[in-house]
C-alpha cells in the first residue's frame, strides 16, 4: 500500500511573514528543500520568533500564506479540497497545539470522546480511561475542560491526539506545563503509540531535549 | 454519540420559542396546503363520480319550448339529437323515452288504498343518480323497479297525505310498499308487481329500466315509432355556460331553470382551494426563509466552535448532516400530523356527507401524501443548499 505510509516533502517553503527577515539563511527548513521520511523520529528546535507555530500550522493546513510547497506523498497540501483536508486529519496527521484547542464547555472525556467518535471504531473508550489514568488525569475526566490546570490540560490534548490512526504526529511544545515526571510517562506513552502505529513524529520546542530518540534534529 | 457531543457544541442561538413558533408557522403552512390538495381531489371527484346522489356535475333535462306552433310535434329528432350531442360543451347525452302504452299502479294493501293512471320514462342508468343493484328488470323479474322523483314524496308528505288524512312516508316505507302495476294492452289488460327502489333529485319523471321499456314500447305501443326520444339528458361540467345559454335559446330548446346552484358550490370551492393554497404557499415560503436564517443564526453564533471542529478533523459532510438532523426532523413530524389531521377530517367529512347521499373516499388521496413528500423535499434541499452556504461562508 504505497499511500498507507506517507512520506513529507517540503520545497523552498517560507511564510510570507517571515519571507523579508534574514533569520532563514541559518534555517534548516525555510526555504530548503527537506524530505521527512516515514516513520522518522524528528526534533525542530526553533528559538522564539522563527516560526515555530507557524510551521506546525501550515503542516496541518491551516494557514495558507505562505510560499513554496508542502507535498504528502507527491501530492501538494494547497490541492487538498476540505473532504481529502478532514481525511487527512482523521486517518494521517495527528496534532498537538501549542494552545491546545479544547472545547472548555465540554468536559476533558468529551473532548477525547469527540476526537474518537471521529475516527469511529479505532479506539475503544476503555482506551481513554486506560490513558488518562496513565498520565494521572483519570480524577478529572468529568471536568469542564475550561477548569482544568494547563497541565492537565496539555495531557488532555495528548491524549485526545492519540484516539486516532496516524502516519504523523505533530506536537508544538507539548510538554510545556509537564514536570519531568509527567514528561517521562507521556512521552513514553506517545512513544509507544507512534511505534504501534509505524508513523512518524515532529516536535517543535525551544530548547534541546531527549524526550524521544531522535533520528534527526533540524534547527529552524 | 457523536451527535449528542456535537448538540453540547452547537447549540440553538435563536431560542427554542422562536424556533417553536416558526415550528407553528410551517404547520399551518403544510397544513393548508395539504388541505386544498385533498379539498382540490374531493372536489373533482364529486365532479366526476357517477354514485353520487347530488353529483356537482350537472345534468339536464332538454326539450323543445313548446308553442302553438308545435303541439303536437314535441319529440326531438334524431338530426336535432345529434346536433345536441356535437356541442362542445356536451359531455354525454342520454336519450329519454317515454312510454308509449296506457299504464296504472294500484295499492295492493287495503289499508293504504291508492290508484292512479301513470306513464313512465326511461333514461341510460348513467345518468340516474341512484345506483341500486335491484336497478334491472327482464322478463323472469319478480317486480318492476321504478326510480320516482323526490318531488312526489314531498308532494305527498306535505300536501297530499295532510289533506286526505293518510300516513305520512319515509323513503325508506316507501322503497319497501309493493304495488300493482296494470298496463293496458291490446289483449287486455297486464299485471305485475312494482316497488320503487330510489328517490331521484335529478330527473323528475317516473322511471322504468330501459329493458323494461324497450320490452313494453315494441309490444304494447299504440304508435309508430317506439322508442323514440321526447327529451334528453345531457351531462355537462358548467350549466352556466353561455354557450349552452345561447344554443338552447336558438334551437328552441329548455332545461330545469334553476341549476344555478352547483355552479355557486363550484365558485366556493374555487375560492377556498386558491385561498389556502396560496395562503399556505405563501406561508411555507415565509417558514423557510426564517428556517434558513435559523440555520444562519446557529452557524454564525457557532463558528468558533465549527471551526474547532473542522481542525479536529471532522468532515464537512458530518456537519451537514449534523445540521440536518437538528433542523429537519420536526418538519418530518408537521408533515405527518398534517396529514394525520387532514386524514381525520377527511374520514368526518366522508361520514357527514355520506347521510347526505354525497360518497367521498373515507381516506385522503395519493396526491396529498404526495404533495407532502413533495413540500417535505422542497424544505429538505432548502435546508441543505442554506446550511452548505453558510458552512462555506463561515470559512
Amino acid at each position: 500500500m504505497p499511500d498507507r505510509f506517507m512520506e513529507i516533502s517540503l520545497q523552498s517553503l517560507i511564510p510570507i511573514p517571515l519571507k523579508d527577515r534574514k533569520l532563514h539563511e541559518q534555517s534548516g527548513i525555510w526555504k530548503k528543500n527537506c524530505l521527512f521520511h516515514q516513520a522518522e523520529w524528528i526534533k525542530i528546535q526553533a528559538p522564539s520568533g522563527t516560526g515555530k507555530t507557524s510551521f506546525q500550522h501550515i503542516l496541518y493546513g491551516i494557514r495558507h500564506d505562505y510560499e513554496g510547497a508542502v507535498m504528502y506523498n507527491h501530492q501538494n497540501l494547497k490541492d487538498f479540497d476540505e473532504d481529502a483536508l478532514a481525511k487527512l486529519r482523521q486517518e494521517q496527521l495527528s496534532v498537538i497545539f501549542q494552545d491546545l484547542k479544547l472545547f472548555g464547555n465540554l468536559t476533558a472525556l468529551e473532548n477525547i470522546e469527540l476526537k474518537r467518535l471521529l475516527s469511529p471504531g479505532f479506539r475503544t473508550s476503555d482506551s481513554i480511561q486506560e490513558m488518562a489514568s496513565l498520565l494521572g488525569i483519570d480524577g478529572i475526566l468529568h471536568q469542564p475542560a475550561a477548569i482544568c490546570s494547563y497541565g492537565e490540560q496539555q495531557r488532555i490534548a495528548i491524549i485526545r491526539a492519540l484516539m486516532q490512526p496516524f502516519d504523523w504526529l505533530i506536537m508544538d511544545e507539548p510538554f510545556s506545563h509537564l514536570d519531568d515526571a509527567n514528561i517521562q510517562k507521556a512521552a513514553s506513552l506517545i512513544a509507544s503509540e507512534c511505534k504501534a502505529r509505524g508513523a512518524g513524529l515532529i516536535i517543535t520546542d525551544l530548547e534541546a531535549d531527549n524526550h524521544f530518540n531522535y533520528q534527526r534534529v533540524l534547527y529552524l | 454519540m457523536l451527535h449528542t457531543l456535537l448538540s453540547k457544541l452547537i447549540k440553538n442561538s435563536a431560542g427554542k420559542t422562536r424556533f417553536l413558533m416558526a415550528l407553528v408557522g410551517m404547520s399551518v403552512a403544510i397544513f393548508l396546503i395539504l388541505s386544498a390538495v385533498q379539498l382540490q381531489v374531493n372536489y373533482y371527484q364529486l365532479l366526476h363520480a357517477k354514485d353520487n346522489q347530488d353529483s356537482i356535475a350537472n345534468f339536464l333535462v332538454v326539450n323543445k319550448i313548446m308553442t302553438d306552433q308545435n303541439i303536437g310535434s314535441s319529440s326531438l329528432s334524431e338530426e336535432q339529437i345529434k346536433d345536441i350531442q356535437a356541442q362542445p360543451f356536451v359531455e354525454s347525452l342520454g336519450n329519454i323515452v317515454p312510454s308509449r302504452f296506457k299504464a296504472a299502479i294500484q295499492s295492493n294493501s287495503d289499508r293504504f288504498p291508492f290508484y292512479t293512471d301513470i306513464a313512465f320514462e326511461s333514461v341510460p342508468s348513467e345518468f340516474l343518480d341512484i345506483t341500486t343493484k335491484d336497478w334491472t328488470w327482464t322478463e323472469q323479474s319478480n317486480y318492476l323497479p321504478i326510480i320516482v322523483p323526490n318531488q312526489f314524496l314531498d308532494i305527498y308528505n306535505f300536501q297530499f297525505s295532510i289533506s286526505q288524512n293518510l300516513p305520512q312516508l319515509t323513503p325508506a316505507v316507501v322503497k319497501m310498499l309493493v304495488f300493482k302495476v296494470t298496463i293496458q294492452t291490446p289483449n287486455g289488460p297486464l299485471s305485475m308487481n312494482g316497488r320503487v327502489v330510489g328517490l331521484s333529485n335529478r330527473i323528475s319523471s317516473m322511471l322504468v329500466p330501459q329493458s323494461f321499456m324497450e320490452w313494453a314500447n315494441k309490444r304494447f305501443a299504440n304508435s309508430q315509432s317506439a322508442n323514440a326520444s321526447s327529451r334528453v339528458v345531457i351531462r355537462t361540467k358548467d350549466p352556466g355556460n353561455p354557450m349552452l345559454v345561447s344554443y338552447l335559446k336558438e334551437k328552441g330548446l329548455t332545461t330545469d331553470a334553476d341549476k344555478t346552484r352547483f355552479s355557486r358550490y363550484r365558485q366556493v370551492v374555487d375560492f377556498v382551494v386558491n385561498i389556502s393554497g396560496i395562503t399556505g404557499i405563501l406561508m411555507l415560503a415565509f417558514a423557510l426563509l426564517i428556517f434558513t436564517l435559523f440555520i444562519q443564526l446557529t452557524i454564525a453564533s457557532c463558528k468558533d466552535e465549527i471551526a474547532l471542529l473542522v481542525l479536529m478533523g471532522s468532515s464537512p459532510k458530518q456537519l451537514k448532516r449534523f445540521l440536518m438532523r437538528r433542523f429537519y426532523p420536526p418538519n418530518i413530524w408537521i408533515a405527518l400530523i398534517g396529514l394525520i389531521l387532514i386524514s381525520v377530517t377527511q374520514f368526518w367529512l366522508f361520514q357527514f356527507l355520506k347521510e347526505k347521499q354525497i360518497f367521498l373516499s373515507p381516506y385522503i388521496s395519493a396526491y396529498t401524501v404526495m404533495a407532502a413528500i413533495g413540500i417535505l423535499l422542497v424544505i429538505a434541499l432548502v435546508n441543505h443548499q442554506s446550511i452548505k452556504k453558510w458552512l462555506r461562508q463561515k470559512k
